[in-house]
C-alpha cells in the first residue's frame, strides 16, 4: 500500500514536473519563513494534542493502572508528539520521491531541511511554553439562535423545528474558535499588499463557501440521526421530506446566490459567477435530496 | 384513540430479528391485552431493546409478525405507527431542539391539535416545565428521561413501549412515573411494555413478565403467577435468579 502510495506520488511529481520545480524553488527561497510556520504550526498543534490527551487521559480506563514513571512518561512523549512524527515522515517521503523523480536534489534538500527543522524546533517549543487549559466544548446550543417563547405559551404540533435543525447544527459547529482558527490560515494566503476590500471579499467567499459546505454536512448529518428519532411516529416520509427540504434549499440556493454576488465583486464575469452560483445551488440541493430519500426510506437499519 | 379497547392492544407472533447475520431473537411470541403492563427482564445482551426496536419499527425484523390493536406494523405501518407511544433513549433526543420543538414534533406526527392538559399537569408534577425552553444537550440525563417518557405520551397512545425509562430519574419522579403509567394504562385501557432491570416493578405494578434469554423468551410469570408470587411475599431475584440459572 505504501509502496503504492509513493508509485502514485511520484507519477504525480513526474506529470507535474514544470509546474512543481518553480513551488520547491520558492520554498528554498523563503526557507526562514517555511521553518518559522512550521515550528509555530507544529508548536501549537502538539500543545493542544498534550492538552486534550492528558485529560483524556485522566478520564479513562487505564488511568489507575500502575505504570513505571519511565515508561509514562516515554509513552506520553509519543502520543503527544504524533502530529511532529507524522509530519516528519510525510515531509521524509514527499522529499525522497521528489529526489528520485525531479533534477533539483539540492533544493529539495534544502526545503526538507527547513521544514523538517521547522518541525523539530516547534516541538520543542510547545514543551517550554505553558500547556494550554484542557479544552471543554461547550454544548452545540450555547451558539444556536433561539427565539425567545413565553413558557405559558401553548405548545402548538408543528414539524417547523425539523427544518431549522440542520441550521442550528450549522451553527453548532461553526463555534467563534472554529471560525477564528479557520480564517487564520486565509489571512496568511494573502499576499503582502492586498487591498483591505479584496481581502474583505476574499474572507466573505471562503465564509460562504464554507457555510454552503457546512450546511450540506449538517442536513446529511441530521436527517440520519432524525430518523432514529423519528422512526417509531406515524409521520410520513413526504411530510418528513417537506419539513427538512424546504428550509434547508432555501439556504442551500441563498448561500449560492451569496457566492455568485461575492465571485461578480471579485471581478469574475457575471456569466462564470452565475454559472458558480447555479451550479452550487443544484448540486448541493440534489445531493441533499438524494440523501434525505435514502434516509428516510420506511425500514431504516440501527 | 382514548376510548377504552378490550381486544390484543399488542402482538408478536413468531418474531425473529438480528444484525446482518448475526441473529438476536428467535420465535418471539407475545400478547399484550388491554390493561396489561408487561415487563421484559433479562441479562444485559440478551436481546431485549431490540424487540423493543422490532415493536417501534426501528429494525426490520427478519421474520414474524407484529401487530397493534390489529394494524400490521409491516402492512400498514402508519396506523399502527399512531397508537404507539415509544420513549427512545435520552441519547437519541435531538440535541439542538428546545423541549417544547420535540413536544410540537411529535404532537403534529400524530396529528394532535395540542398536547393534551394531562401531559402538562404530569409535566408539571414531574417539574419538568420549567426545562421547556431548554435545548435538549443542555439537560441533565434525569431530566432528558422525562423528556423521552412525556413524548411517548404524546397522542395519548394505546400501546406505550418504554426502556429502561426509569435510569436516571429521581426516586420521588420514579415513583410519579410508575403510578401516573399505572393509572393511565387502567383508565384508557392501554397497554404497556417495558424492559428494565428493576425488580421492584416486578414486584408493584407489573401484570405479567417475560425473561429474555439469548434471544428466546426462557420464562414468562403471567398475572395469576405475578399476584401468587405477590401474595406469598416471594424473593423476585431470588425467582428471577432461578428462571435465569435454569436455562
Amino acid at each position: 500500500m505504501a509502496l503504492l502510495i509513493c508509485g502514485a506520488i511520484a507519477a504525480l511529481f513526474r506529470a507535474e514536473g514544470d509546474a512543481i520545480a518553480p513551488v520547491i524553488d520558492a520554498l528554498r527561497r523563503h526557507g526562514l519563513l517555511c521553518l518559522g510556520l512550521a515550528a509555530v504550526a507544529t508548536a501549537i498543534l502538539v500543545a493542544r494534542r498534550r492538552s486534550l490527551e492528558r485529560a483524556r487521559f485522566a478520564r479513562s480506563w487505564l488511568a489507575a493502572v500502575p505504570i513505571r514513571p519511565a515508561a509514562s512518561r516515554g509513552e506520553a512523549l509519543l502520543i503527544e508528539t504524533a502530529p511532529a512524527s507524522a509530519a516528519l515522515v510525510v515531509v521524509a517521503i514527499l522529499s525522497l520521491v521528489a529526489a528520485l523523480v525531479l533534477a533539483q536534489r539540492a533544493d529539495i534538500f534544502a526545503v526538507w531541511a527547513n521544514l523538517s527543522g521547522g518541525v523539530l524546533m516547534g516541538a520543542i517549543v510547545s514543551y517550554l511554553v505553558p500547556p494550554p487549559k484542557p479544552v471543554e466544548l461547550p454544548p452545540g446550543s450555547r451558539y444556536v439562535p433561539h427565539r425567545k417563547v413565553r413558557s405559558a405559551a401553548p405548545i402548538r404540533p408543528s414539524l417547523a423545528a425539523l427544518g431549522r435543525w440542520p441550521i442550528l447544527q450549522l451553527f453548532a459547529w461553526a463555534q467563534p474558535k472554529a471560525v477564528a482558527r479557520a480564517t487564520i490560515p486565509i489571512l496568511v494566503m494573502m499576499p503582502l499588499g492586498t487591498m483591505a476590500d479584496t481581502a474583505m471579499v476574499v474572507i466573505a467567499l471562503f465564509a460562504v463557501a464554507g457555510a454552503l459546505l457546512l450546511s450540506w454536512s449538517a442536513a446529511l448529518s441530521v436527517s440520519r440521526v432524525a430518523m432514529r428519532w423519528l422512526a417509531p411516529l406515524p409521520v410520513r416520509a413526504g411530510a418528513i421530506i417537506h419539513a427538512f427540504l424546504l428550509p434547508s434549499c432555501a439556504f442551500i440556493v441563498g448561500s449560492s446566490a451569496m457566492a455568485a454576488l461575492l465571485l461578480a465583486a471579485f471581478n469574475v464575469s457575471l456569466r462564470s459567477a452565475v454559472e458558480v452560483g447555479a451550479g452550487a445551488a443544484l448540486l448541493g440541493c440534489l445531493l441533499f435530496a438524494a440523501a434525505l430519500l435514502w434516509n428516510v426510506r420506511p425500514w431504516g437499519r440501527r | 384513540m382514548g376510548q377504552a379497547v378490550s381486544g390484543s392492544i399488542l402482538e408478536i407472533r413468531g418474531l425473529r430479528a438480528g444484525y446482518g447475520r448475526r441473529t438476536v431473537l428467535e420465535n418471539i411470541s407475545i400478547t399484550l391485552a388491554a390493561r396489561d403492563w408487561f415487563v421484559l427482564l433479562g441479562p444485559n445482551g440478551c436481546g431485549k431493546s431490540t424487540l423493543l426496536d422490532c415493536v417501534v419499527s426501528r429494525l426490520l425484523p427478519s421474520g414474524g409478525e407484529i401487530l397493534i390493536d390489529g394494524f400490521s406494523l409491516r402492512k400498514d405501518p402508519h396506523e399502527a405507527k399512531r397508537r404507539l407511544g415509544y420513549a427512545c433513549a435520552p441519547d437519541v433526543l435531538p440535541a439542538l431542539l428546545t423541549a417544547r420543538q420535540c413536544l410540537e414534533v411529535h404532537a403534529a406526527s400524530k396529528e394532535q391539535s395540542g398536547v393534551g392538559a394531562d401531559l402538562l399537569a404530569l409535566a408539571e408534577e414531574l417539574q419538568f416545565t420549567p426545562y421547556l425552553e431548554s435545548f435538549v444537550d443542555t439537560l441533565s440525563l434525569g431530566t432528558r428521561q422525562k423528556l423521552a417518557v412525556l413524548l411517548a405520551l404524546v397522542g395519548d397512545p394505546l400501546l406505550i413501549v418504554l426502556d429502561e425509562a426509569f435510569n436516571g430519574l429521581d426516586p420521588a419522579s420514579a415513583l410519579i412515573l410508575k403510578r401516573h403509567l399505572r393509572t393511565r394504562i387502567e383508565t384508557r385501557g392501554g397497554a404497556l411494555l417495558l424492559a428494565t432491570h428493576s425488580l421492584d416493578i416486578v414486584e408493584h405494578y407489573a401484570d405479567s413478565a417475560g425473561v429474555l434469554i439469548d434471544g428466546k423468551l426462557r420464562q414468562v410469570w403471567p398475572k395469576s403467577e405475578l399476584q401468587r408470587l405477590r401474595a406469598e411475599q416471594a424473593d423476585f431475584e431470588a425467582a428471577l435468579a432461578a428462571a435465569i440459572v435454569g436455562t
